[in-house]
C-alpha cells in the first residue's frame, strides 16, 4: 500500500497557501474501527492523516454535503475542497463529474493507490479476531495483513481479509487525480463480476425468495442511501425524508406529491425501495461497497448494484466511472445498442 | 425468590414455557445475533450483543392504530373508524441484557403519564423480561456503568440469570418472573451458599470488565445546558450521514411517525399506522412552511445527545442512554457518543 | 366508549367560510361531534384534526370554550392534510382528538388590561382568548387588538373584526400600501411601537409567524413590558400531540403538551430552537 508522506506534505502546502478550504481524508477512528473520515482545516493537523487497509469509507459522499452547504450560504467560499480518494472512490468522482453534479474546479484530488492490496472487510476481520479489537491494520513487505490487537500481532493472507469488491477490483489506483501517492501497479483480475456467479446460478424463483428473505430484514434506516455518493437527489422518489420544501413550495405541490412507498418496513415497501434504488443506480454505481458495509443488518446490497454494473458492460459496452469526458450512460445511446425488446 | 438452574436443564425449561411466545437471541449463518421466536429450535445464551434490541418486540417498527372505511349507505356516505388493538400472547424475552431492560424501563416512563399509550402497554403488560447478567461485556463499546446502569442491573427485569459456569443463578424479581419458575419447578434447585458467594463475586468482577468509560456523566449533563450554541456540534457532525442507524438500533430511542396508509382509494379504506422515525432525518422537524428548527446536522446531533443526556434527566432524572454502545459500533462513519461527550466535558477547560 | 389517546372522535363540519382565497387560502370551519361527545377545553388549546387517508394536523381551537355548541378552527392551506380539509364541505366527517396543550392562564389575568397582537393566521389561536375575554368582560381591564396581514386580502375574520371595532380598539395593518387602505402600513411589530400599548397592569398576548413574534417581543421589551407580561403561543411540527413521538420538543418541553402557550419569561429559558 502507498505511503502518503508526499501526499501529506502537498496537502499541508495547499492548506497553508489557502488553495483549498479543507481536506477530506482519513483519520483514527474510535468505535472499534481504526479509521474514520477526517476533515482537516489547519495544516498542523495534517499529521493526523492516515492511510491503511481500514480506510474503507468512500469520502466522495462528503462532496455532496459540501455542495449542499454551499447552496445554503449567501456568499459561499468558492475554493476547492481537497479529497483523498482510492481507485474505487475516484470512479465515483468521475460519475459526479460526468453528471455535472460537481465541477472539476471544485475538487483537488489527492489520489492514493492500493497497489497490490486493498481494504479489509469488517465481517472477515471480526471472524479472524474472534472477539478481539483491532487497534491497527498494516501491510508488511510480503503483502500480508498485520493486525495489532491488545494481545499482540496477528498475520493474515490478503485473500483472507480483503473486501469482496477488492477481489474484483478494476481500479486499484485512482483514474483521476491531481496528485498520486503510490505506484500504478497492475493487478491481474481473474474473474470480473465473479461474486455474482452464485446468485446468477439460482433460478428466478430462488432469486425472488432470496431477495425477499434478505429485504424482509430491512428496517429502512436509509443508511444505504445516505452513504452513497450517487444518491444525491434532494427529492428522492422512494424516500420521504428529503422533501425539498421551501417557503415557495405551493400547497398544491405538497398536497399532490405522491407517496410511492409507505414508511412501514413491510416486504412490499422494502422491495420497491431497494429495487428502484438499484435501477436508479444502473450505469452509475461503481461498487465501492459502502451500502453493504453501512447496512446494520448486513443485507447483501452489493449484488443488486453489481449486477446492474455488469449489465451496463454487457449490454452497452460501458465501463462505469472511468472517463470523465464520456457522457453518463443513461444520457446517451449508440446505434448498435440492443433493440430486441422493441417489437 | 432465588434459585439455581443447571445449564443442561435450560433447554428443557424453555420447552416448558410453551404457553408463552418465547423470544431468544439466535445466531444466523453469518454470525449475526438477533432476537427471534424460539419456535422449538436451538436455545443458547452464549450470546454477544444482538444487532436489534428487544425494543422491536415491545415497540414494533409498524403498529396499526386504527382502520378507516368509507361506507356507502344508499346515497349517503359515512365513515367508520375502528381502533385496532394488538392481540398479544403472553411473551417471554430470554437473554435480554440489563441495559436493554433498563431501556424498557425508560420506554415505560415515556409511554405512561397523562396519556397512556395503550398499544405499547398491551405488549409490555404481556411481556416478561428474563435478563442475562453480563459476565463479560457483550460489546467492545459497552459503557453501562457510566450512565448509572450495571452489567447486573435489575431495573426493568422480571428475572435475572447470572452465568456461574455449570449453572445459572436465577433471581426472580416480580410475580411475572415467579410464574416462569413455577412452570418448570422441578428443574430449579435451592441455591447453595457457595452459589450465592459466586454470584456476588461474578457481579463485582463484571463491573470491572466494562471496556469503556464516560467520566462524570452527571456533570456533563449539567454542562450541556450551557452548550446549546457551541461550535462543537458542527465539528462533530461533519461526517454524519443523516441515516437512522444510531436511533433505530438504540434500545431507548422511541421517536415515531403516524401516517395513513391507503389500501383502496375508492371507496376509501386504509389504516393509520405508527412507524419508527428518527430525529436524524432532515425533515423530522420541518414545518409545512419550509421552516426547519433543526436545519442542519449540527442541530440534529445536538438534539440526539441533549435528549439522551440532558432533557430526559430534567424530566425523569435518568439518563436516556443505557450505554450499550450500538450507535458507536454501527455508525458507518465512526461518530462516537463517548468521544463527543468527552469533548463536552473538557470544553473550555 | 372509552377511546384510546390516538383514536379521534368523529365530527361533522357544520359551517365553512372562506376567509382568504388564492395562494394563501384560509378557511374557517365549525364542527359538531357526531355522537354528541363532551369536549371541554381551555383557551389556547389545540386539537388534532384527521382527514382519514391523508393524515392529521394540529390546529388551535379558535372558538371560546364558553360556547358549547361547536368547535371553530381556522386553517391555512399549506400541505397535504390542510388541502384536503379545504376541499371538505358541510356534512363531511373529520376526526378530532384533544384538547391538547396548556392553554392561556386567563384566571391569572383577572383585573388586567389585555393587548392582543396577531399576524396573519396567528389571529386564530388568539381569537379564542379574545372571544372569552369579551364574554367575561367584567373580569378584565381594557381590551385592545393590534393585527396585521400581508395584504388586505390576507386579513382573516374580516366581518368579525368590523363588528369587534365597536367593542374594543382594533388597530389593523398591512405590509405594503394599497389604494383604499386607511390604516397603518408596515409590519405588525412596527405598528406595536406606533400604538405604544402601556405596560401598566397589562398582559400582551401575541401570535404569528416566528419572525414576527421575535420582533414583537423585542419591541414590547423596548416599551418596558416585563418578561412575565408577554405571552405567546408557539407552533412546531407535531404528530402524536401527546408528548411521545419526540418531534415538537424545545429543550425538555414538548410544545404539544407543556406548551404551546408560554410567557416570554419561560420561553427565553428554553433553547431558542423553534
Amino acid at each position: 500500500m502507498a505511503k502518503i508522506e508526499d501526499l501529506k506534505e502537498e496537502a499541508k502546502k495547499l492548506l497553508r497557501e489557502g488553495k483549498v478550504k479543507y481536506i477530506i481524508g482519513y483519520g483514527a477512528g474510535s468505535n472499534g474501527w481504526p479509521a474514520a473520515p477526517l476533515f482537516i482545516k489547519k495544516p498542523e493537523d495534517m499529521d493526523n492523516l492516515i492511510w491503511d487497509p481500514t480506510c474503507v469509507h468512500n469520502l466522495v459522499r462528503f462532496l455532496v454535503d459540501e455542495k449542499r452547504r454551499k447552496a445554503r450560504q449567501k456568499q459561499p467560499d468558492k475554493r476547492p475542497v481537497g479529497i483523498m480518494v482510492k481507485g474505487c472512490d475516484s470512479r465515483a468522482l468521475v460519475v459526479l463529474l460526468q453528471e455535472k453534479f460537481i465541477d472539476r474546479n471544485d475538487v483537488y484530488i489527492l489520489g492514493v493507490s492500493c497497489e497490490k492490496m486493498g481494504v479489509v472487510d469488517d465481517g472477515k476481520l471480526a471472524k479472524k479476531l474472534a472477539g478481539k479489537k483491532a487497534k491497527r491494520v498494516e501491510v508488511d513487505a510480503q503483502d500480508r495483513f498485520v493486525i495489532t490487537t491488545e494481545d499482540g500481532k496477528i498475520e493474515a493472507a490478503s485473500e483472507e481479509l480483503l473486501a469482496e469488491r477488492c477481489l474484483e477490483c478494476k481500479a486499484n489506483f485512482p483514474v483521476i487525480y491531481d496528485l498520486l501517492s503510490g505506484e500504478k501497479t497492475k493487478r491481474p483480475l481473474d474473474k470480473p463480476f465473479g461474486s455474482l456467479e452464485k446468485i446468477e446460478s439460482l433460478s428466478a424463483a430462488e432469486r425472488w425468495s432470496f431477495w425477499k428473505e434478505q429485504l424482509d430484514r430491512c428496517i429502512r434506516c436509509y443508511a444505504c442511501r445516505s452513504v452513497c455518493p450517487m444518491c444525491y437527489c434532494d427529492e428522492c422518489v422512494v424516500d420521504s425524508i428529503n422533501l425539498a420544501v421551501t417557503a415557495d413550495t405551493t400547497a398544491d405541490e405538497k398536497a399532490q406529491r405522491i407517496r410511492w412507498i409507505q414508511r412501514s418496513a413491510e416486504s412490499s415497501e422494502n422491495l420497491i425501495y431497494h429495487l428502484v434504488r438499484a435501477i436508479h443506480l444502473a450505469g452509475r454505481c461503481i461498487d465501492c461497497g459502502e451500502c453493504e458495509r453501512a447496512c446494520p443488518l448486513d443485507i447483501p446490497l452489493r449484488f443488486l448494484n453489481k449486477k446492474l454494473e455488469k449489465e451496463a458492460k454487457e449490454l452497452f459496452g460501458y465501463e462505469v466511472g472511468f472517463d470523465p469526458a464520456l457522457p453518463a450512460l443513461i444520457s446517451c445511446f449508440r446505434d448498435e445498442d440492443p433493440q430486441d425488446f422493441i417489437r | 425468590m432465588e434459585k439455581t438452574l443447571p445449564k443442561k436443564s435450560f433447554p428443557q425449561w424453555v420447552k416448558k414455557l410453551s404457553s408463552w411466545n418465547v423470544y431468544v437471541p439466535r445466531k444466523d449463518e453469518e454470525g449475526r445475533w438477533n432476537y427471534v421466536e424460539a419456535d422449538g429450535g436451538e436455545v443458547s445464551l452464549d450470546v454477544l450483543q444482538t444487532t436489534l434490541s428487544p425494543k422491536k418486540i415491545l415497540f414494533p417498527q409498524r403498529e396499526v392504530f386504527l382502520e378507516f372505511t368509507k361506507i356507502l349507505a344508499g346515497d349517503r356516505e359515512t365513515l367508520e373508524v375502528k381502533e385496532v388493538l394488538p392481540v398479544v400472547k403472553p411473551t417471554v424475552i430470554i437473554g435480554a441484557r440489563p441495559c436493554e431492560a433498563r431501556a424498557a424501563w425508560m420506554l415505560d416512563e415515556v409511554f405512561s403519564g397523562e396519556f397512556k399509550d395503550v398499544y405499547y402497554w398491551k405488549r409490555r403488560d404481556q411481556t416478561t423480561l428474563v435478563g442475562l447478567a453480563c459476565t463479560n461485556p457483550p460489546s467492545e463499546n459497552c459503557f453501562c456503568t457510566s450512565v448509572e446502569g450495571s452489567p447486573h442491573s435489575e431495573e426493568g427485569l422480571d428475572l435475572l440469570l447470572t452465568d456461574l459456569g455449570d449453572k445459572y443463578y436465577v433471581h426472580s424479581l416480580t410475580a411475572k418472573g415467579e410464574k416462569l419458575i413455577s412452570a418448570a419447578k422441578e428443574l430449579f434447585e435451592e441455591p447453595k451458599p457457595e452459589a450465592k458467594k459466586q454470584v456476588k463475586a461474578a457481579h463485582a468482577e463484571s463491573e470491572k470488565k466494562i471496556k469503556r468509560q464516560l467520566k462524570d456523566a452527571r456533570p456533563i449533563a449539567q454542562k450541556l445546558k450551557g452548550m446549546f450554541e457551541s461550535p462543537l456540534w458542527d465539528e462533530e457532525s461533519m461526517s454524519c450521514l443523516r441515516c437512522g442507524i444510531c436511533t433505530y438500533l438504540c434500545p431507548s430511542c422511541h421517536c415515531f411517525d403516524i401516517s395513513d396508509e391507503i389500501e383502496t382509494p375508492s371507496p376509501l379504506q386504509g389504516q393509520r399506522v405508527r412507524t419508527w422515525d428518527t430525529c436524524q432525518f432532515p425533515d423530522f422537524t420541518m414545518h409545512s412552511s419550509g421552516h426547519n428548527p433543526r436545519p442542519d446536522k449540527a442541530s440534529r446531533l445536538r438534539q440526539r445527545l441533549l435528549h439522551k443526556f440532558q432533557y430526559f434527566i430534567q424530566v425523569y432524572d435518568k439518563f436516556m442512554c443505557v450505554g450499550c454502545g450500538r450507535c458507536i459500533t454501527l455508525c458507518p462513519v465512526g461518530i462516537d457518543i463517548i468521544k463527543v461527550l468527552d469533548k463536552v466535558r473538557d470544553h473550555g477547560a | 366508549m372509552e377511546l384510546n389517546v390516538y383514536t379521534p372522535q368523529l365530527a361533522k363540519i357544520v359551517q365553512t367560510k372562506d376567509e382568504v382565497v388564492g395562494a394563501r387560502a384560509i378557511k374557517t370551519f365549525r364542527t359538531e361531534f357526531a355522537n354528541g361527545a363532551r369536549f371541554d377545553y381551555r383557551c389556547g388549546q389545540c386539537a388534532m384534526l384527521s382527514v382519514f387517508g391523508k393524515g392529521e394536523a394540529m390546529i388551535s381551537i379558535s372558538s371560546s370554550p364558553l360556547i358549547k355548541d361547536y368547535l371553530q378552527f381556522s386553517i391555512l392551506r399549506t400541505g397535504r392534510v390542510t388541502s384536503a380539509l379545504h376541499e371538505m364541505e358541510v356534512g363531511d366527517l373529520i376526526g378530532v382528538r384533544g384538547p391538547y396543550g396548556n392553554g392561556f392562564p386567563m384566571d391569572e389575568w383577572r383585573g388586567k388590561n389585555l393587548v392582543f397582537i396577531g399576524g396573519g393566521i396567528g389571529l386564530a389561536p388568539l381569537w379564542s382568548v379574545v372571544r372569552t375575554a369579551l364574554l367575561r368582560k367584567s373580569e378584565f381591564g381594557a381590551l385592545s387588538l393590534i393585527y396585521g396581514a400581508r395584504t388586505s386580502k390576507d386579513i382573516v375574520f374580516k366581518d368579525e373584526l368590523a363588528e369587534l371595532k365597536s367593542q374594543m380598539p382594533v388597530h389593523l395593518s398591512i405590509d405594503v400600501s394599497e389604494p383604499d387602505w386607511r390604516e397603518f402600513v408596515g409590519f405588525v411589530p412596527t405598528n406595536v411601537l406606533e400604538k405604544k400599548p402601556s405596560p401598566a397592569n397589562t398582559i400582551a398576548i401575541t401570535c404569528g409567524p416566528p419572525i414576527m413574534i421575535k420582533f414583537v417581543i423585542k419591541n414590547l421589551k423596548d416599551l418596558k413590558f416585563e418578561d412575565e407580561q408577554i405571552y405567546t403561543t408557539v407552533e412546531n411540527k407535531m404528530k402524536c400531540g401527546i408528548g411521545k413521538c419526540g418531534r415538537c420538543n424545545i429543550g425538555f418541553h414538548y410544545v404539544c403538551k407543556d406548551g404551546p402557550v408560554y410567557s416570554w419569561a419561560e420561553l427565553k429559558k428554553l433553547p431558542q430552537e423553534y
